[in-house]
């Protein structure tokens, strides 16, 4: 992507962060996948005795995980999947169509690891999910498709046989 | 991301996902959501800030057992930087 198309990018991240009216116009005028129908599987038991998995579109990934790509305009459909337990200053960000910079202080902000094991040990939720997954929310064009029929059915075939039972999704 | 989520909800696994997109999340109908108006990259609010991240995350998650209508939205209507988290 050409430096004026990085520039008006980081403008426009900057506008939308402080104007968030802005961003819902620019929401009303975009056009996005619409819903056919609404898919539903209920709790099959409380939260206390459930295995909660956390799935992010921030972007997260290892430091030592291949960066995810901002150079195709369309964005990058391909996911990074981590332990739960991981460290937390092995942990960054790599997306540059939303302000992390409270994330990159506090990761807390867009993937709640400590708190969901604050919530763990309280007896709050059962268990975690031995993996946490992260994609960047950017996606666009033909990276759709793959999306939709590659990496989002995958990662959804990896948390049943990790033995999630209920799935919090966070955006970016 | 209500496009994965819908992935996810459709494989058998119950999902709620926190957005900062009322408009959008209405067009694509996941199953279970939480609202709140938010800027991007904020969705459990600011940094370091426990009470008010661990209020979201129980929201979010208690979502899971309280929400019976498929495509409901909970709006908390946490005002950004106002409200006290006690």
């Amino acid at each position: 992507m050409g430096k004026i198309q990085d520039l008006k990018n980081a403008m426009l991240v900057q506008l939308f962060k402080h104007l968030p009216w802005l961003a819902e116009r620019w929401a009303k005028g975009h056009r996005f996948v619409e819903g056919q129908g609404i898919p539903w599987t209920p709790l099959g038991k409380p939260l206390r005795e459930s295995c909660i998995a956390m799935v992010t579109t921030a972007g997260v990934h290892l430091k030592s995980q291949p960066p995810f790509n901002m150079e195709d305009p369309d964005g990058d459909a391909t996911f990074r999947a981590f332990p739960a337990d991981a460290d937390k200053s092995d942990l960054t960000i790599t997306h540059k169509y939303y302000d992390h910079s409270a994330a990159d202080r506090d990761i807390n902000v867009v993937l709640p690891i400590d708190r969901l094991r604050e919530l763990q040990k309280e007896g709050f939720i059962g268990r975690i999910a031995p993996t946490l997954y992260s994609f960047m929310g950017h996606i666009d064009g033909p990276h759709l498709k793959t999306l939709m029929e590659e990496t989002a059915p995958e990662v959804a075939e990896r948390l049943l046989r990790e033995g999630a039972e209920a799935v919090v999704l966070t955006p970016a | 991301m209500g496009l994965i989520q819908r992935v996810i909800e459709l494989r058998r696994i119950p999902t709620i996902g926190i957005t900062l997109q009322q408009e959008i999340t209405m067009k694509v109908k996941p199953p279970r959501a939480l609202f709140l108006r938010y800027p991007f990259g904020h969705p459990l609010g600011e940094a370091f800030h426990v009470r008010q991240q661990r209020t979201i995350l129980i929201d979010t998650l208690r979502g899971l057992e309280t929400i019976q209508e498929p495509g409901t939205i909970l709006t908390p209507g946490y005002v950004w930087r106002r409200h006290a988290f006690d």
